[in-house]
């Protein structure tokens, strides 16, 4: 037994070696009590068992999530925007190649500018959407393998802790998921991170304040985060030690606090964070967050969020609705199971992550379930734990007969089949969808036509959605005002006031499916499209990407290309 | 280039490239990173104790199996101390151990103190002697090595006459000698004082870490300045490195350097229970004087450069800086603030306004970590820590470093003047009255 006492021989050899059970001799019992519960530390870097199975499904993963990455799911919009923001980070352009408005801090995309930095320094027309998606690959092996780490930490036995790894990583909604440039995934890579920090077994001060830093960084690499520190500070609360507990919870949370107070501090220095005439603030780009129009209560079938809800479902329903009852199974039985209370903090963060869904009025994205992701397969798994530790054990006495013992087992594989029939045909055609489908067929054929049909791209202004951005910006097109983010054309002056005749100083529209659906609030963008045509249709139906033309009244208006040089 | 195209459109500060700014950028980046690293070492030692619950359990006296070995010598060196003396030397007498002496160091010009010293020897003949320092100026070294050749006992400690000692600490010490088989063992020392005012409030807290933590540090690194009382050496050892430098300042950091340098082992044990409770100087002058003597002991004992000998050189590097902590201190205490200051006015690149917040990152969450252990410090020693307490801490910070930093300069100015005359601390026993608050 590892349990208590490694330090005090190995790495003290000069203090007096003080046996802690004794030395507070006047209340023994009340320490003694606490050293009893301390349960034997899993050093996972030195399990060879661990170190297999966590190998072998890392390597499952990785092939699952890679293969095809760069043709499915479909390029969103997203993607485009962290990527097109990490390229101006990578070439120097400041945080955003438009006005950085504070939207989000950019700490995220700075991230993906420095996973994605040495690939394009050897090949910089690989800077674009679907070959950068290979760098989320490993955000997802981080992620996984601390998934891993964390649910050892937190007590599971192994095959619980593979059981989860296996329904984070594996899960066809996290397939597709994860293999997209979202900032999301890395903020989950942060996260897990300061879990395992905060669960750490040597239950270390500069751990613990690490796991405060860490969350910090989740934080900063996507916002919403915030919503999980409950669940972490009950974690790292439940993992220190009653004597250096306020020690360990306040260093975490000032380290916690020190690092997010980074961001107003950027906003301070560069003289942006409060609103004034003329500047982009912080604060208008919180005000911005915080009144966003609702997507409807999640449960109304006419609502937004219930169109979400069911996109997730679609893919995945055992991870989700499973991960949210074991959540349930878990604080009910948090006074019997020991299983319920290791796994406290991540079941509150199911919880909580619910909780916030469920608002009547919330603005619910579509990226939101990944932060629940790693939590739901832990408390999944947890449950599964639990419920087998139940069936095998409960009220078992010293000398049971063979009969209930098979029983027990045979009840135990019954159940297991159950799971896996359910499972497995489900999970089979949604990962066999994200293997085989090429959803980007279209995209690719729009930037080559583009890159190939118009005659001068860097005189050309075409209107085009995040997604292809970059793909237009390595064919030649000038980045910002050539190349145009279709919104930008309504919502940004800087873009507005370089196009004085509308829709009639541009050439081409890239009509994909969000610009089509974004034009209604549009007007400059709507203009474009009705006075355009067609000139190349790639894919069909609601999918299909239409290159239209601006109509001129002698076919291109030659004299309104890039309206004069000069006035940038 | 106007628009948001090139991503900087807004900013109202423009990144300076010219040769000076560029100079200046590197410059306060360079001095900011170097106090990053300075506080962050800092606040890591300072914190040493509370690293793991195992850290921090190994940091108490082991509990004695009531076998007895060593004796003792207790050194109580006294001057103009008759007002404290008598019950000090009452409290060491009602010490559980069964094997020591005390001895009394009293000067021959000080008659009143002297009297309190024969008087308690009268009543005590076998346990309590007095011995009579004649030097002409005198000191606290001077006076510890009169009485040296008197000790029969094998074990040295030396104590102020102002200590108030636990009847059970000998016993414990007994057995950290016989377990650990140490050279040195220094037991905790602690300021309890702290309502008396804003800075004897920091004064505690200094003691509160030093003690409880960073000194069981510099035990595990083999490298430690030892403190002025409550420091237990074996005889032969003491009498071999040649008992204590009578030209030092910091005759107590200085014996420590010199024994650890040689490689003598050294355990340090803190109990709340058994720390010798002491009361911080009367006065914010005194306590000036105070810190200015142990900054140029520290200095003193930095040039004699006896932790040369010391054998790797991560320990020499970690007693440079240690000896070197109170300028440094006082050198951060003055640019961090000047470094925000030229973080918000000049117009410096974002970045290296950044950095030039990490010195004061650092300070703030020492300042965090010292608030926990002011609660720590009330619930260690039973002692009611209320609201306004907190608030003087943190309202008192900025004080306290200005304080440290006059110390500081002071020191290296009496040093380059050649001034090395004791200011002596008075005392006024305010720690005695509070005695009862949690016994």
């Amino acid at each position: 037994m590892t349990s208590t006492l490694p330090g005090v021989t190995t790495e003290q050899p000069t203090a007096v070696p003080a046996q802690p059970s004794h030395a507070r001799g006047h209340r023994p019992e009340r320490t003694d009590k606490r050293r009893l519960t301390v349960r034997p530390v899993i050093r996972f870097r030195r399990s060879r068992a661990d170190l297999l199975l966590c190998g072998a499904l890392l390597v499952a993963i990785l092939l699952v999530q890679g293969w095809n990455i760069q043709h499915y799911p479909t390029l969103s919009d997203d993607e485009g925007t962290y990527l097109a923001q990490a390229w101006a980070v990578q070439e120097g352009k400041g945080l955003a190649h438009y006005t950085y408005w504070y939207d989000h801090p950019p700490l995220g995309w700075m991230q993906i500018a420095f996973l994605t930095w040495l690939p394009s320094l050897f090949s910089p027309e690989a800077m674009t959407v679907a070959p950068m998606r290979f760098a989320m690959l490993l955000v997802s092996a981080a992620s996984a393998v601390f998934l891993y780490v964390l649910a050892r930490r937190l007590w599971l036995p192994r095959w619980a802790a593979g059981l989860a790894m296996v329904l984070f990583g594996l899960s066809p909604l996290s397939v597709v998921l994860q293999r997209e440039i979202f900032l999301d995934n890395i903020a989950v890579m942060w996260m897990l991170l300061a879990f395992c920090l905060a669960a750490s077994p040597s239950r270390h001060l500069w751990h613990h304040f690490a796991a405060g830093l860490a969350a910090a960084v989740g934080v900063l690499t996507k916002e919403t985060m915030l919503v999980v520190l409950p669940a972490l500070l009950v974690t790292l609360w439940r993992h220190s030690h009653r004597d250096t507990r306020k020690f360990a919870v306040t260093g975490a949370i000032t380290a916690c606090v020190l690092v997010g107070l980074c961001y107003p501090l950027m906003a301070l220095l560069k003289g942006e964070l409060l609103p004034g005439g003329g500047h982009v603030s912080l604060w208008d780009g919180i005000t911005y967050q915080m009144s966003r129009p609702g997507s409807g209560f999640v449960l109304d079938p006419g609502s937004g969020s219930y169109g979400v809800l069911q996109s997730w479902l679609y893919y995945d329903r055992v991870l989700p609705l499973g991960g949210i009852a074991g959540a349930v199974l878990l604080m009910v039985t948090l006074r019997w199971s020991v299983t319920a209370r290791a796994l406290a903090g991540p079941a509150l963060a199911v919880v909580i992550l619910t909780a916030v869904a469920l608002r009547p009025s919330g603005y619910l994205p579509a990226m939101y379930v990944i932060q629940g992701l790693p939590f739901l397969a832990l408390v999944l798994a947890g449950g599964a734990a639990s419920v087998t530790h139940a069936i095998l054990r409960r009220r078992r006495g010293p000398r049971e007969g063979r009969t209930l013992t098979t029983v027990r087992w045979t009840v135990l594989a019954a159940l297991a089949a159950t799971a896996l029939a359910v499972v497995v045909p489900r999970w089979y055609d949604g990962n066999h969808t994200a293997l085989t489908a090429d959803a980007n067929a279209p995209y690719r054929q729009a930037a080559s036509w583009m890159a190939t049909e118009v005659p001068d791209p860097s005189r050309a202004r075409v209107l085009v959605d995040d997604a292809l951005w970059l793909d237009l910006v390595h064919a030649g097109y000038e980045p910002g005002l050539g190349a145009i983010w279709f919104y930008k054309a309504d919502l940004d002056p800087a873009v507005t006031k370089t196009m004085p005749n509308g829709w009639r100083d541009l050439d081409y529209v890239v009509a994909s499916p969000t610009v089509r659906r974004d034009a209604r609030d549009l007007p400059k963008v709507r203009d474009a499209l009705e006075h355009s045509t067609a000139v190349a249709v790639f894919g069909d139906g609601e999918d299909r990407i239409e290159i239209r033309r601006i109509a001129q009244g002698d076919g291109i208006a030659d004299g309104n290309r890039i309206a004069g040089g000069d006035g940038r | 280039m106007q628009g948001s195209a090139d991503g900087q459109g807004g900013l109202p500060r423009p990144a300076l490239a010219e040769g000076g700014h560029v100079f200046t950028s590197v410059f306060i980046a360079a001095i900011s990173l170097a106090l990053f690293w300075m506080a962050a070492f800092t606040l890591w030692w300072q914190m040493h104790a509370w690293r793991t619950p195992e850290t921090l359990a190994a940091t108490r006296f082991d509990r004695p199996d009531g076998g007895r070995e060593s004796s003792f010598s207790l050194l109580l060196p006294a001057r103009h101390e008759q007002a404290v003396l008598e019950h000090t030397i009452e409290r060491l007498l009602e010490s559980s151990h069964s094997g020591f002496e005390i001895i009394v160091i009293v000067g021959h010009d000080d008659p009143e103190t002297a009297a309190v010293a024969e008087r308690a020897a009268a009543r005590d003949p076998h346990r309590v002697r007095v011995v009579v320092d004649t030097h002409e100026a005198k000191n606290k070294p001077k006076a510890l090595n009169t009485a040296l050749p008197h000790c029969t006992g094998e074990v040295v400690g030396v104590f102020d006459a102002e200590d108030q000692v636990h009847p059970e600490l000998l016993t414990h010490v007994d057995h950290a000698f016989r377990t650990t088989g140490a050279d040195v063992v220094q037991g905790g020392v602690q300021l309890i004082n702290f309502h008396s005012s804003w800075y004897s409030l920091r004064n505690c807290l200094e003691y509160f870490f030093w003690f409880r933590s960073r000194l069981h540090l510099h035990a595990q690194k083999g490298f430690i300045p030892l403190g002025g009382n409550t420091v237990f050496v074996r005889t032969d050892v003491l009498r071999e490195a040649g008992g204590w430098d009578q030209n030092c300042l910091a005759e107590d950091c200085d014996l420590g350097v010199r024994l650890s340098s040689v490689g003598k082992k050294v355990v340090v044990a803190y109990d709340s229970d058994m720390v010798t409770r002491e009361e911080t100087p009367g006065s914010l002058m005194s306590l000036l004087k105070q810190r200015t003597r142990w900054n140029q002991g520290f200095l003193q004992v930095y040039r004699k450069k006896d932790w040369r000998q010391l054998p790797t050189r991560g320990q020499r590097m970690l007693a440079r800086y240690t000896l070197m902590t109170p300028f440094l201190q006082a050198f951060t205490g003055l640019i961090i603030p000047l470094n925000v200051g030229v973080a918000l006015l000049l117009d410096v690149p974002v970045t290296i306004a950044f950095v030039t917040f990490l010195p004061l990152v650092t300070a703030m969450v020492t300042f965090v970590f010292e608030i926990v252990g002011l609660h720590d410090f009330g619930r260690q020693y039973g002692l009611r820590v209320r609201l306004t307490h907190y608030l003087k801490l943190i309202i008192g910070g900025p004080f306290y470093q200005v304080l440290l930093a006059g110390a500081a300069i002071r020191a290296v100015w009496r040093e380059q003047r050649g001034r090395g005359d004791w200011e002596l601390t008075s005392h006024v026993g305010a720690h005695l009255i509070r005695e009862d608050v949690h016994a």
